[in-house]
């Protein structure tokens, strides 16, 4: 009988093999389970161990590769002479690496909350009961399904040139032309809004979906307190929605600090450096300045950064769970 | 009866574990296959990689040359893989660490001298002899060869030239009641004149992907005597002839013949300026800009070359060229086939697929080119004078190639276009930026 059952089955039962899952007479009961709970880790081990060596492989080899890197003077071909921590000493006395770090810092600061904020009001608006609020969520989240290679286009041709359609429109005004991409100031305005623009179908997603589960017996009982709509928003939206707003927080601040073609497409980190994210900032240390250690140094930067910031808002979900 | 049910069985628990850990070692060996396999460098054909020059025809004009190699006795055949220019150096870089590369390509103009300062270029002087023996060399145009030469070796021969030249729009010239100008002081008069008609007297773009713009801050300099690197190939920017000709480029801008938007344009609204018949009148841009553009009313013309105050003259040249590699399954093949290669040259621009000058001689007299007048003057005037981004050295290196395209050169553009600073500042920034990242 037991012949025909397969191991794994044996094994998610905790019988061991040749063993027939019930307790043999004359022997203790609990030093068999213990026995047979030893036997069933091990399975459980050899049976992780596969995928454990393959994770391992896949996403320890480019890091320890990319360790050795950074602490090397070498190039993508040759790994070059060992030079310690000389790439993020250089790195991190560089003037250009601190305006990039002030770049991503705004860059990230008003693509998580500028997203956040438009992404929430739009989800609010579409809870209401509008004519065609399918097409219009439909719509709204095109800037995240198109192609960031197609909308950097289109951006382009709306902003680049005095004769782009928006300078037109300022200069119909009668209003000076800006130099939406050549001024540094209007090009790091203009790159934040590129990144609002793109990323708030995302957070409007995540609002839509943490809002649902906010029960609308709460607002009644809140309104017949006599709670204005600000009151309704702080008291109720924001602590009840809090836990997704976290996680929503966290995942786009990766997604900011990683966004290499949003900047690249539209500006190239110029002009005079003044849209260079650190992302970018590393990029053109290897490719363009054939640095590969001082560029991957500022990747390994970034990484230990981006963990730092996620581990704190981690922490806030937590703590709003726990609330 | 056991041992039926143990065959019909369709998973035993170690045959599972077993399957599991064969198919986890399936990719780490195919990884260690990999490897060793392609230390033959291309198995029984050499390798060609080839970049989309030219227009989008060139690829397969290009391929059917290399298809139609039939070499003699038993040296190998040759193959032909196009390769993309987004992000070119890493296919490059990782196809020659991991030995899987090409035995002959085209590439970067600079790729040539980073690959040989990290040792796997293979040198070219038995190509160079070979082409001694069938007259090709001597059809190459004038100071073509010499920025390959190296105390080793023949690092890359040269195929085409990549050309800074100086163009304008007649009509626009025609309507500013101005003359296009021959030198400094003329561009800046001209410049004046073109801006009351809402014209760009100096027209260039360094946006995203474009560097037109870093090249003409350059060849302003090169124009005026100066250049980046001293008779030694040392950095030396802080020359005399490299202020004075920052200076002027300031000049240009407060007076509003440089276009303020054009440090953002990328090359698709730079080439805009110039199919808008109104806007961009005059400044620099490549071989075969009326192509590029699609203008074929005969209005865009190249114009002469500018001289400086001291009377200088010169322009920027970047030769393209094609690079051997020791990784390959016989050196001789890949040297048979290069000399073979260059022999069919000629086809391509007889097919009108390229978008550059020729570096032969005997092509740039084929009727095919001597049609456009343009053409023409540029190997008439422009090319004599033309100068690598070495200038005022004579030989490229590595180092030319973290110039073209690096963080430094492109601030420094970027700044001056802006109009920034002043010339002295923006300079010096540029010597310190350049001296970080170059190698003495």
């Amino acid at each position: 009988m037991t012949t025909v059952n397969s191991g794994l089955a044996r094994a998610r039962r905790g019988v061991a093999p040749g063993g027939s899952g019930r307790p043999s007479p004359g022997r203790p009961s609990l030093n068999r389970a213990s026995k047979l709970h030893g036997q069933t880790s091990r399975t459980y081990f050899w049976l992780i161990l596969p995928s454990v060596l393959l994770l391992l492989l896949i996403n320890g080899y480019p890091l320890i590769y990319a360790g050795v890197q950074a602490t090397h003077d070498g190039s993508l071909i040759d790994a070059g002479n060992f030079v310690g921590v000389d790439n993020f000493t250089s790195v991190l006395g560089s003037e250009a690496f601190w305006k990039a770090v002030q770049f991503t810092i705004v860059f990230t600061i008003v693509g998580v909350f500028g997203s956040w904020s438009v992404g929430l009001g739009l989800a609010l608006l579409l809870r209401t009961r509008i004519p065609a609020g399918g097409l219009f969520k439909v719509l709204l989240l095109l800037p995240w399904v198109v192609p960031i290679v197609v909308s950097s286009t289109a951006w382009n041709w709306l902003v680049a040139s005095p004769d782009s359609p928006t300078n037109k429109v300022f200069t119909a005004l009668g209003l000076e032309t800006p130099l939406f991409l050549a001024d540094p100031t209007l090009a790091a305005i203009t790159v934040c809004l590129f990144k609002v623009w793109v990323s708030f179908p995302f957070m409007m997603m995540m609002s839509a979906g943490a809002l649902t589960s906010v029960d609308n017996t709460v607002y009644e009982a809140a309104s017949m307190d006599g709670a204005s709509r600000w009151q309704q928003f702080t008291g109720i939206t924001l602590p009840l929605t809090a836990r997704s707003t976290y996680i929503s927080w966290i995942l786009m601040t990766i997604f900011c600090v990683n966004d290499f073609p949003t900047i690249y497409l539209l500006t190239g980190g110029g002009p005079v450096d003044a849209t260079t994210s650190l992302v970018v900032y590393a990029y053109r240390k290897v490719f363009q300045d054939f640095q590969t250690g001082p560029g991957v140094a500022v990747a390994f930067l970034m990484t230990i950064t981006l963990v730092i910031v996620s581990a704190l808002l981690y922490r806030q979900i937590r703590k709003s769970s726990v609330e | 009866m056991n041992a039926m049910t143990e065959r019909n069985r369709p998973f035993s628990r170690r045959g599972f574990l077993g399957l599991t850990a064969a198919a986890a070692s399936v990719p780490l060996l195919a990884a260690c296959g990999g490897g060793s396999a392609s230390k033959t460098g291309g198995g029984d054909a050499i390798k060609f990689w080839d970049m989309p020059w030219g227009t989008p025809a060139y690829n397969d004009a290009a391929k059917k040359i290399t298809e139609g190699y039939a070499p003699s006795g038993s040296s190998l055949k040759a193959s032909y893989q196009t390769i993309q220019w987004n992000n070119f150096y890493q296919t490059f870089s990782s196809a020659i660490a991991s030995k899987t590369g090409p035995a002959v390509s085209t590439g970067g103009g600079f790729q040539a001298f980073q690959f040989e300062q990290q040792g796997a270029i293979a040198y070219a002087d038995k190509v160079i002899d070979a082409l001694r023996k069938n007259g090709q060399f001597d059809d190459f145009l004038p100071g073509v060869i010499d920025p390959f030469k190296s105390d080793k070796g023949y690092i890359a021969v040269p195929w085409q030239l990549d050309m800074r030249v100086n163009w304008y729009r007649k009509s626009l010239f025609d309507k500013a009641g101005v003359a296009v100008p021959t030198d400094w002081n003329g561009l800046l008069e001209a410049g004046k004149a073109l801006k009351k008609i809402g014209s760009v007297g100096f027209m260039t773009g360094a946006g995203a992907g474009n560097f037109l713009g870093n090249h003409a801050v350059i060849q302003m300099m090169v124009n005026n005597g100066g250049g980046v690197w001293d008779e030694n190939g040392q950095v030396d920017v802080m020359n005399e002839r490299n202020v004075e000709a920052i200076e002027f480029m300031y000049e240009l801008y407060s007076n509003g013949i440089i276009d303020p938007a054009g440090v953002s344009y990328n090359q698709d609204n730079h080439d805009a300026q110039w199919k808008n018949k109104s806007k961009a009148a005059y400044g620099p841009h490549v071989f075969g800009l009326t192509n590029r553009v699609g203008d074929t009313s005969g209005d865009l013309l190249v114009a002469d070359p500018i001289a400086g105050p001291h009377g200088d003259k010169a322009t920027l040249v970047f030769p393209n060229n094609i690079m051997m590699y020791k990784n390959t399954p016989n050196q001789e093949a890949s040297e048979a086939f290069l000399v073979y290669y260059l022999g069919k040259l000629k086809d391509l621009w007889q097919q009108k697929l390229m978008n550059a000058l020729p570096v032969f001689k005997s092509i740039t007299e084929i009727p095919e080119f001597t049609a456009d007048a343009n053409n023409v003057k540029i190997v008439k005037d422009w090319q004599p004078i033309a100068k690598t981004f070495a200038s005022r050295s004579t030989k490229l290196t590595a180092n030319t190639a973290v110039l073209d395209g690096g963080q430094a050169l492109t601030q420094f553009a970027q700044t001056v276009l802006t109009g920034k600073g002043d010339a002295k500042t923006a300079l010096k920034a540029f010597e310190s930026g350049l001296k970080q990242v170059v190698k003495s």
